[in-house]
């Protein structure tokens, strides 16, 4: 048995696995599929199955700074919606701090576990990838519960909904730059720690 | 202070316990499996497995690979005392709590 997952799937699962673990994770998840999965499934749906479970791994060290960064799209939102104000400034400067912070942290780290340049930019973007789904929502929610013409007039005022339901996709190349850049100083750091300790 | 293990990081080391020198992540992975009669994610065996072997509760190494996984390094575990402790230690937890029932519970009490 000889089948392959796909190629993309496995450099983005060896990408966020630990160096030392990348063999050991990426060959029992290919010992799966072919001895199990393919036979039983057909290679379409072991692809997909094998897509699933990286995406799994991705997961796993990205929902809570995908909870954190959506979360904090909503707040900001709520604040501008039910406290408005006419100087934005202040806030604007506070979100996209926290919001850049969460997702240089969580690329930084990711890349540090990893010893990998790459699981920065990956976990930047599905952080905010997953950010975007949970900014999304929220926003849905909470105009369910307001949509007085206070809060909508408020929302006008503070970009419009239009904006609720699309800065979070374009939040995706954020995640991407600034994964890239924390994956530099994560991958960098871990390299000269590992140096240091050998 | 005695280790508190969760559901699962007692069926991954007992799953370790039952498949002794074998016990890999993908044979821990279908042993958890059969034991809980559902399906398990790869990676939340993996990073139970990560986060007991920080804990101090098992160790690993690497060993040979196979055709199959195109060759990759087998990582094999074994438990640690602290392992074994934690383990005894959740047994008993249970066994206190179930103390003076009679199982199965009947339907209506």
């Amino acid at each position: 048995m000889s089948a392959t997952p796909p190629a993309w799937a496995e450099a983005l699962l060896r990408s966020i696995v630990a160096r030392g673990d990348r063999d050991a994770v990426s060959g029992d998840l290919l010992e799966a599929y072919r001895d199990s999965i393919v036979p039983t499934r057909g290679q379409p749906r072991a692809d997909r199955w094998y897509v699933g479970q990286v995406l799994g791994f991705v997961w796993r060290r990205t929902w809570l700074a995908g909870l954190l960064f959506g979360g904090a799209f909503v707040a900001r939102s709520v604040l501008d919606w039910r406290v408005p104000t006419q100087d934005f400034l202040l806030r604007s400067q506070v979100s996209t701090l926290t919001g850049a912070s969460i997702l240089l942290i969580v690329a930084l780290l990711a890349a540090w576990r990893s010893g990998s340049l790459a699981a920065g930019p990956v976990a930047g973007v599905a952080t905010a990838a997953l950010g975007a789904i949970v900014s999304m929502l929220g926003a849905a929610i909470v105009l369910t519960f307001w949509h007085d013409p206070g809060t909508l007039t408020a929302a006008d005022m503070s970009g419009g909904l239009g904006e609720e339901f699309t800065l979070p996709i374009a939040m995706l190349l954020p995640g991407l730059v600034l994964g890239t850049i924390g994956g530099v100083i994560g991958a960098g750091c871990r390299r000269v720690f590992d140096t240091r300790t050998a | 202070m005695a280790e508190v293990l969760g559901a699962f990081e007692q069926a991954v080391l007992l799953a370790i316990v039952r498949l002794g020198p074998d016990a890999y992540g993908r044979a821990i992975l279908k042993e958890a499996e059969d034991r809980l009669e559902r399906e398990i994610a790869a990676g939340a065996v993996h990073a139970t497995l990560e986060r007991l072997q920080r804990k101090g509760l098992i160790a690993s190494r690497l060993g040979a690979g196979t055709a199959l996984r195109g060759g990759r390094a087998r990582r094999f575990y074994r438990l640690q005392p602290a392992g074994v402790t934690a383990l005894n230690d959740a047994r008993a937890a249970i066994e206190d709590l179930w103390r003076g029932l009679t199982w199965p519970l009947k339907g209506t009490l």
